[in-house]
This record gives C-alpha cells, sequence and structure tokens, in this order.
C-alpha cells in the first residue's frame, strides 16, 4: 500500500474539439476529505468520471491505489454519480444484495441501520420513493462502502439546506477513516467547515490545491471568500462588461 | 463475477416473462378444448369461441416474441448505455463480462421462448391420454432399434439448434453493435443507432455477396464427392463457423466501444 491514493499525470479530455480537462497533474493521499471546488462546467465531473473508469482521458495517466483504472480499482472506489442509477422495478434490499454480492466491502447491516437513521423503508420499491428518497438509498449505498476512495459528484447540489447538514452528517460518520473522501460541488460555503484540503478546478485546469489551513493562513480569508474572488474576477475576463 | 451478473439479469428477465410464458401456455391449453369442442359439433357459438381464443393465442405468442426483442434491446440499451450504466460500468468487472452476460440471458430467453411456442402447439393438437402411451411404445421401438440413420437425425436435430442460437446471438449482437455506435453521438442517438443497424445489414450482405459464392465453391470442392448426409453436417458446421466469427468482430467493436469510447450522458 502506497500513501498516494490517486495520481493523475498530465491528464487532459477533450470532447471533440472542446477541452474540458487540460494537463492536470494531481496527487491525493490517504484519510483527507477534499473539496473540488470550481463553477459549473469546470470539469469536475469528467475528473470523477475519469477516475471512476466511466470516461477514458484523451491524455495522461491515472493511478488509483497504484493500479491503472479497472476492476481492481473499481473494487476500491465508491461512487455517488450526479444522478439516479437504478433499475425501477428494484427494492432498496435489492440493491444491497447486489452491493454485497459485488463489493467485499459492503457493510450490509450498516445500510440497514442508516436507512432507519434516514428515516428510509428498505423493503419498498423504488418506484415508489421519492426523489429525495432515491437519494438517500444511493447515498446509503456508497457510504455503507469500507472503501479507499469515496467519490462523490455534488451530493448536496439538489437539496435543501436542512437537508445538505444531513447529508454531510451521514457522509462524515460513515465514511472509511483510512480512505479518502473527494467531494465536488459549487457549494463551498456549506462543506467548508469539514474540508482537509481544496482542490480548485478552473476552464479544466487546477488553480490551486492545498490544506484548507494553509489557504486561510496565507490569504487570510476563508476558502469560499477565496472562491467567490477567483471566480468572480473570471467573470470580467470572460467579458461580461 | 460472470456469474453474479447473469445472476441479476436472470432476475429481471424471469420478473419480465412470469406472466406471459405460463400465459401462452395456459391459452394453448383453453385453444385445445374449444378447438376440439368446435371440430366435434356444429354450433355457432362455439365455433366463434374457437376462432376468439385461438386469435388471443395467436396474439399473445406474437406479444411473447416482440418482448423478447424488446427485452434484448432495452436490458442492453437502458442497463449499459443509460443511467442504469453508472452502476454497471462501476462494478467491479470488465466491459466483456458486461456483454456477456446481457447476450447469455437475450439468448436462452429468446430460446426458452421458441421452447414454449412449440410446446403450446403441442398442447392445442388434438390428444388424448391413449396418445401419450403411443407416443412412449413408439420411442421405446426407436431405442431398441437404434441405428446410424437414427444418430444422424439426432445430430442433424441438435446442429440445428445450435445454428439457432448462434444466429439468435449474432442477430443480438448486430443490435449491440449498433446501439453501442448510436451512442458514440450525443445528439439523436436512437435515430443514429437505427443508420449504423442499416449500415452494418448493407456491409454484411456485401460481403456475404462477394465472400459467399467462393466459399460455395471451396466447400463443393471438398464435400462434392462425399455423401450427402455427410456433405449436410458439414454446411451446417460451415455456416455456424461463419455466424460465430461474424459474432466475434460485432462482439470485439462492441467491447472496445464500451471500454474505450464510453459515453454515457
Amino acid at each position: 500500500m502506497t500513501d498516494t491514493l490517486v495520481s493523475c499525470t498530465a491528464l487532459s479530455k477533450r470532447y471533440g474539439n472542446k477541452p474540458a480537462l487540460q494537463g492536470v497533474n494531481l496527487e491525493l493521499g490517504r484519510g483527507r476529505i477534499v473539496g473540488l471546488l470550481g463553477p459549473n462546467g469546470s470539469g469536475k465531473t469528467t475528473l470523477i468520471k475519469i477516475l471512476v473508469g466511466l470516461l477514458q482521458p484523451t491524455e495522461g495517466a491515472v493511478l488509483v491505489d497504484g493500479q491503472n483504472i479497472g476492476p481492481y480499482t473499481k473494487s476500491v472506489i465508491s461512487y455517488l454519480p450526479d444522478r439516479m442509477y437504478f433499475a425501477d422495478w428494484m427494492k432498496a434490499t435489492d440493491l444491497f444484495d447486489l452491493f454485497a454480492d459485488f463489493y467485499q466491502d459492503f457493510d450490509r447491516t450498516r445500510a440497514m441501520s442508516m436507512c432507519a437513521s434516514l428515516g428510509v423503508t428498505p423493503s419498498d420499491k423504488l418506484k415508489t420513493m421519492s426523489k429525495g428518497t432515491k437519494e438517500k438509498v444511493q447515498l446509503v449505498l456508497v457510504m455503507a462502502r469500507k472503501a479507499q476512495l469515496y467519490l462523490l459528484d455534488e451530493p448536496i447540489a439538489g437539496v435543501d439546506p436542512a437537508a445538505r447538514d444531513f447529508i454531510l452528517n451521514t457522509i462524515l460518520t460513515n465514511y472509511n477513516e483510512e480512505g479518502t473522501v473527494l467531494i465536488s460541488t459549487h457549494l463551498i460555503s456549506d462543506i467548508e467547515k469539514v474540508l482537509d484540503e481544496a482542490i480548485f478546478l478552473k476552464e479544466g485546469r487546477i488553480t490551486l490545491h492545498d490544506t484548507v489551513d494553509n489557504i486561510r493562513e496565507r490569504e487570510g480569508k476563508s476558502v469560499d471568500a477565496l472562491f467567490r474572488e477567483i471566480f468572480r474576477a473570471n467573470n470580467i475576463e470572460g467579458g461580461a462588461f | 463475477m460472470f456469474g453474479k451478473l447473469l445472476k441479476y439479469d436472470f432476475r429481471s428477465m424471469f420478473k419480465q416473462f412470469a406472466f406471459i410464458w405460463p400465459a401462452a401456455l395456459v391459452l394453448a391449453l383453453v385453444n385445445h378444448f374449444t378447438i376440439n369442442s368446435f371440430v366435434t359439433s356444429t354450433s355457432e357459438v362455439r365455433g366463434t369461441t374457437a376462432g376468439i381464443s385461438m386469435m388471443i393465442y395467436v396474439a399473445i405468442l406474437m406479444a411473447m416474441f416482440i418482448t423478447a426483442l424488446v427485452f434484448a434491446i432495452q436490458r442492453f440499451y437502458k442497463g449499459l448505455l443509460g443511467d442504469e450504466g453508472y452502476l454497471m460500468h462501476t462494478l467491479p468487472v470488465k466491459p466483456w463480462q458486461l456483454i456477456g452476460s446481457k447476450l447469455l440471458c437475450a439468448v436462452i430467453t429468446t430460446f426458452l421462448s421458441v421452447i414454449v411456442a412449440v410446446v403450446s402447439v403441442f398442447i392445442i393438437m388434438p390428444w388424448e391420454r391413449e396418445d401419450f402411451q403411443q407416443l412412449f411404445y413408439g420411442l421405446r421401438y426407436l431405442f431398441s432399434h437404434w441405428d446410424s440413420d437414427m444418430t444422424n437425425a439426432l445430430l442433424a436435430l441438435l446442429e440445428s439448434l445450435l445454428m439457432m442460437l448462434v444466429s439468435f446471438a449474432t442477430g443480438f449482437l448486430q443490435l449491440y453493435l449498433a446501439m453501442s455506435i448510436g451512442h458514440l453521438l450525443n445528439k439523436n442517438r436512437v435515430a443514429f443507432s437505427v443508420v449504423a443497424f442499416i449500415a452494418i445489414n448493407a456491409v454484411m450482405t456485401t460481403l456475404l455477396s462477394i465472400i459467399g459464392p467462393r466459399m460455395e465453391h471451396i466447400l463443393n470442392n471438398i464435400v462434392g464427392n462425399w455423401d450427402s448426409i455427410a456433405s449436410y453436417h458439414a454446411t451446417i458446421w460451415v455456416v455456424i463457423a461463419g455466424e460465430l466469427v461474424v459474432s466475434a468482430v460485432y462482439f470485439a467493436g462492441t467491447e472496445f466501444i464500451l471500454r474505450k469510447r464510453l459515453n454515457l450522458e
């Protein structure tokens, strides 16, 4: 087991002629909570999809736990996509069966107790559940694993502020502390207090990657304030006036 | 892992067919009685009843095969190229296992539907209890007087079944490849999948018209002086081999796209 959990070298991704990621170099250690921060369209989802194996990079190399992306890395990554991914005819318990079958690190007992604390009835059909409840089921699936790397793509984007705390709390009380959590979001103020590190992504490039403490000390302001400053400036550069 | 994938694919298949397979068999049994009562009488009511129940039976058989086709398409398109793909492609399995599991499930679904159709026809036919006895004696006679003709007939039957299974697989793999090509586009994916399907068809027809006669020529040179039974077996195996080669090409193309060019929305 190496200290480096994620390593991206000169990573680029283009959709046709449109660049989504450009020359990204990134190293992430273990046992960290990392914010992947950037406005919409800055490449957050693309980076996460490459790490999880849903997209192939145009150039560059990616290693997770020292391995190329494949069945092994997928077995140590727990991924929360930005959409619903299950077949409607299933029950939450069917999905627990599926996860228990495919992921050795899935803890069914913990999933059931998380359902209880989130107010989800796992024997209900997914078809009959509200959108919010389905999102909770998906969160339970992802957090009931003792994964090396959690990739959470906009976990709090679609919910009201009260539910945000609820979701963050679920993440914080359930993640594997030897593993690393990468949370992508543009709602920084809500998650700043839980982050160890922050990555700023702007137009497909990493403009900043440091510990939150260092950022605050060096800049004399919160990560949220710095983010607003940088990306407001971006708007002016982009010719808003 | 492949076995686990199959388990979930078969589970969703049985959900889909849990009603339609038994329904086809029950309707066949109903027809067995309505037709017999129609044949043995001149009553108009019985005639109408027999006609209606036959229509329902035929409709459900058609529905069964359409369902099998739609099921095969949908399980691939929604399961691997739609939102469910976010789950399936992040499982710790290889792309070929995902495709293989869908394919095996689709082929077996279609094959079971064929079996249900064949059995239902036997159910409809007029039979009495004595017929089963006759059948039993007949089979016993066959087994006790087994000869090389029987072996050949049985072999030919098994070869035809194998050919049917392989051609199902080729058909489904062509659909899979067409859908995979269609999903490379960011818009109009379904339309482009249809275009891709037609294009593959055109290419295959052209290839076959070029290669086919030559293959036939070569085959004739080899089996020309064999007896007719041996050349029949040889021809079937050549067709099976040809279908397998085409299947392998479709499979490899689909696997390449899912592995290297996956483009989920």
